[in-house]
């Protein structure tokens, strides 16, 4: 453990985090909505606690290890969640006690986008800004935590992209990959929510929900500047039809963005086994879903039930979280079975949420050499991922990914429910947070105000440990990490 | 695949299996119940079907593979659980479905019912039902402990060269005959020190008896509506937990120590360990919750409740001494969440068993390691021996395939129209084989529909024959030659 290399990363981290109140200070002078205050604040306490942590070590320079590796990637997101909760502590409006302060600032910076706010529509325009943009930072945070430092530390199964990562950095050092890699997917991002901005306007939003929208979209965060979500824009369909377009774009491994990009090629996406799976998973659900909701007659148009149907099924697919409609309120086993499909979530490398999709293929292509080794005892049968045979220890891990994510699960439901959450309530919202979806169902199917700080800790909890694919997270908690 | 191998076990099965009628019917005579007509036409039927089905092939000989195996245990559990629903179905008037479910929860060992108002029904139907479950953990016995092995299900090949005995060969019919010989022979005895103890404790000759076949299938059938709350005796609910845990035990370690006379193995073997130690931690969560809430005033009877109640749901017995599913908070969920775990491999419980989560857990815990230290290899050991990876690999995909079972159910019944929370308990009662529910199942299966009922069964089956067997009949790759 090099602690002073960690503390100066730190340091450094918070200053440059410090900058990110400055565009909501900038919001809030155009609007005169006079909530500059908290956040000149916030920047202060943020860039002095920063200086504090970088000053004293400011020359130590040293490479980092693996164990490092692992301590950065937590304090990052939960240092940040903790300062980037400053403004929602510190303004008038909206009053917020310090757990739910740090609830919403921890579900921006994961992109989860459950929210314990009301009233959205009436809040001063640069808090609404300032939730956006955590979202997107988070989402910038998340794309280099996926592409460059999960294959690294071999979270999960993730070691699968070590040697397939774009960029010419193969070797074992964190420090100059990361760089490498930051920059080029930082572009795409970058690019991705212009456009997405820029769609969103001439689709008949005004300029700052577009670009509030856009960064929430490309994060796959879910929140929005209104209490309805996107069912504010229901009058116009075109907007849904972009959000579908950049949900499912940002749910997309960000590497094959970059491949693409620099080939200037879309062909390899359909050479991609993960990406096929991607959209064959939200169309198998869409359809349920469109054929179900049309079956009991929910909405009166076809033509509504469609786009519903799919705006819904991609929103919670990919753990974006986005409405259209109260899909909680829909009949049967829809809220359930879309639920689960926010299990599944979306590629790995991307911003989304959830167990992603690459595991979950891993997993039904092993189940299914489960069930021919019964049927042939000795015959030996690899799993291949794009032509390639799959090493021992990458499936080993997914297993473990898989059933840390279940028995998690299963714990953290229990404590809500002993917290005083009833089943439904428990079970949604265990699985919105750690999926980083957002809504959930039954009592939280609109927003997380009620719950008790309690229930907000242990959430706020589950929606890091989901961020952080369960691994980081709990590595720490292992005598073997920091014995030497 | 030879059809006629098939049908000639499956016919000898039928005709042996109508003996079992017998003792229903000498009950009938003793109580004057009027049964005896539906017993008499129910042992005709089933004598009938198989001597159709036997005489034809009755000359022919060869040995069973693997792929029959699969058939035939899939088969014994289908077939008998509709043959043996004619009782209800003559006898009680119930409908072809309800009896089908009734018949297959006995058969399973599960003890969900669908009967209200047991108490008043006729004796010889009530010792049927638990006989049922009797006969029913005869057959998850040799399943677990021959059967499943040689087929390699979900990682049981783990026990293919530790059962004791002389058979390490691969033919499974001299195995079988074994296993059945020593292990019934353990079952047989258990069944009737249970029973005597109940009887001592004072419940009647008839529900001692009755009470000893459910409680060492761990099946949970009752012969009244408050199953063991009716009795209302510490005495009875400590003889249950005594019997339940011992049915939950892997019968191959009950082999060791009472016919090898080593009873250290309880506690040397880890599976057993584990599943003890699973047992007092639970029960003491759960009585300090009942006691923390109030619900119960002194601790002594909250551990009263909670040990008789987490014995139940862990060997997946499902007798209750209490309404726990309207015990305060998470403990409801929490014990459901316990019927996953299940009782030992080798024994009558249901669930996924303890040993599998013994490998998931050591496994989990390697790669942690690895995390920290990417180029150590640290080989997983059970016992002292190192577990190869082609089982570890087998309980992953036992797991997951548990887990996406019920997931799939659970939507499909909702997509009936039950709700979550009903969906939720009945789906994961059924497969885990334990017995009672929560919301509109909580007593009983009645009120669901006719669809659910069926997809319940299914889900029934799934569990006993531990997904795979089952699963694999329907994939292409077993019928291909």
């Amino acid at each position: 453990m090099q602690l002073l290399v960690i503390q100066r990363i730190l340091g450094i981290l918070l200053m440059l985090f410090s900058v990110a109140m400055l565009p909501p200070m900038l919001v809030s002078i155009i609007y005169a909505d006079g909530s500059l205050a908290p956040f000149l604040y916030a920047f202060a306490v943020s860039l002095i606690t920063g200086i504090l942590f970088w000053l004293p070590v400011k020359s130590r320079k040293q490479d980092l290890r693996l164990r490092d590796g692992f301590i950065i990637v937590v304090l990052f997101w939960s240092v940040l969640g903790l300062f980037g909760a400053l403004p929602f502590a510190l303004a008038d409006q909206p009053s917020l006690s310090v757990m739910d302060a740090i609830f919403e600032s921890v579900s921006g910076l994961t992109t989860t986008g459950a929210t314990v706010l009301t009233s959205i529509d009436t809040l001063p325009k640069a808090i609404l800004f300032y939730r956006q943009q955590l979202q997107w930072l988070g989402g910038m945070g998340i794309i280099v935590l996926a592409i460059a430092i999960m294959p690294m530390l071999g979270i999960g199964g993730m070691q699968l992209y070590r040697a397939e990562s774009p960029g010419p950095v193969k070797d074992t050092k964190l420090t100059p990959r990361i760089t490498e890699t930051a920059k080029a997917l930082w572009y795409i991002y970058l690019t991705l929510t212009l456009v997405c901005a820029t769609a969103y306007w001439v689709a008949g939003m005004n300029l700052f929900d577009a670009i509030s929208h856009s960064f929430s979209t490309i994060a796959i965060g879910g929140y929005s500047t209104h209490d309805a979500s996107m069912g504010y824009f229901i009058d116009k369909p075109l907007i849904e039809l972009v959000a579908i377009i950049f949900m499912l774009l940002s749910g997309v491994n960000f590497s094959l963005h970059f491949t693409a990009w620099r080939h200037r090629s879309i062909a390899g996406y359909f050479y991609d086994s993960e990406f096929k799976a991607y959209l064959i998973i939200l169309l198998v659900v869409g359809v349920i879903t469109t054929v179900y909701l049309d079956f009991k007659g929910v909405f009166d148009s076809t033509g509504q039930t469609i786009i519903t149907s799919i705006f819904q099924t991609v929103s919670i697919g990919t753990t974006t979280g986005f409405t259209t409609h109260q899909y909680h309120l829909w009949p049967g086993f829809l809220p359930v079975l879309l639920l689960f499909t926010s299990f599944i979530g979306g590629c790995a490398g991307s911003t989304a949420g959830g167990m992603k999709v690459i595991r979950f293929v891993m997993l039904l292509k092993q189940g299914r050499r489960e069930v021919l080794r019964v049927i042939h005892p000795n015959a030996s049968i690899p799993i291949k991922l794009g032509g390639k045979p799959v090493s021992n220890r990458i499936l080993d891990a997914v297993w473990g990914f898989f059933a840390a994510y279940v028995a998690l699960f299963s714990i953290m439901l229990l404590l809500l429910m002993l917290d005083g959450l009833d089943q439904i309530t428990a079970f949604s919202a265990v699985a919105a947070c750690m999926n980083n979806l957002g809504p959930g169902l039954g009592e939280v199917g609109f927003n997380y105000a009620a719950l008790s700080d309690s229930a907000k800790a242990i959430l706020s909890f589950a929606m890091l440990l989901g961020r952080l694919e369960i691994f980081t997270l709990l590595v720490l908690f292992t005598p073997a990490f920091w014995r030497n | 695949m030879r059809i006629s191998l098939i049908q000639k076990i499956m016919g000898l099965f039928l005709i042996l299996y109508s003996v079992t009628l017998i003792p229903p019917i000498y009950i009938s005579l003793l109580y004057q119940d009027g049964e005896l007509v539906h017993f008499l036409l129910s042992i005709g039927l089933t004598l009938l079907a198989g001597m159709v089905l036997w005489l034809p092939v009755r000359n022919f000989r060869t040995n069973i593979q693997n792929r029959d195996g699969f058939i035939i245990v899939a088969m014994f559990w289908v077939v008998l659980g509709l043959l043996s629903a004619l009782p209800f179905l003559f006898g009680t008037h119930l409908s072809i479905t309800d009896a089908f479910f009734e018949s297959v929860s006995a058969f399973t060992t599960t003890g969900a019912t669908i009967f209200t108002g047991l108490d008043t029904l006729p004796q010889s139907i009530l010792f049927y039902r638990q006989q049922l479950q009797w006969f029913g953990g005869m057959g998850v016995i040799v399943l677990a402990i021959a059967i499943l092995p040689m087929l390699g299900i979900g990682g049981m090949q783990l026990y293919r060269a530790e059962t004791p005995g002389p058979f390490k060969d691969e033919k499974i019919a001299p195995r079988i005959t074994h296993c059945a010989r020593s292990f019934w022979l353990i079952y047989t005895v258990m069944t009737l020190a249970c029973a005597a103890a109940y009887w001592l404790a004072g419940m009647s000759l008839f529900d001692a008896l009755a009470h000893s076949l459910s409680t060492i299938s761990t099946g949970g059938f009752s012969t009244h509506d408050a199953s063991l709350a009716y009795f209302n005796s510490p005495a009875i609910e400590l003889i249950a937990v005594v019997f339940m845990i011992l049915g939950g035990t892997n019968f191959g370690i009950h082999y060791y120590v009472l016919l090898r006379g080593r009873p250290l193995m309880y506690w040397r073997d880890i599976e057993v360990r584990i599943y003890l130690i699973l047992i007092g931690l639970f029960s003491l969560l759960v009585a300090a919750e009942l006691f923390r809430t109030h619900y119960h005033n002194d601790f002594i009877s909250a551990l009263r409740f909670s040990l008789f109640q987490t014995v139940s749901v862990i060997t997946t017995t499902g007798y209750v001494t209490e309404d726990f599913s309207s015990w305060p908070d998470f403990t409801p969920s929490l014990l459901f969440l316990v019927s996953f775990i299940g009782g030992c491999a080798g024994s009558t419980a249901g669930g996924i068993k303890v040993i599998r989560f013994i490998i998931m857990f050591k496994q989990s815990g390697r790669d942690l390691t690895e995390l920290v230290h990417p180029a150590m290899e640290k080989p997983i050991k059970i016992a002292g021996r190192v577990l190869p990876e082609r089982i570890i690999d087998a309980v992953w995909g036992y797991f997951s395939l548990y887990v996406a079972s019920f997931a799939a159910i659970m939507l499909l019944l909702m997509a009936d129209g039950m709700d979550q929370v009903t969906a939720f308990s009945s789906v994961a009662t059924s497969i885990n084989n334990f017995g009672p529910g929560l919301g509109e199942v909580t007593a009983n299966f009645k009120s669901i529909t006719t669809e659910s009922k069926w997809v319940l069964a299914f889900a029934m089956l799934l569990g006993r024959l531990e997904i795979f067997t089952l699963l694999v009949i329907f994939t292409p790759s077993f019928w291909r030659k």
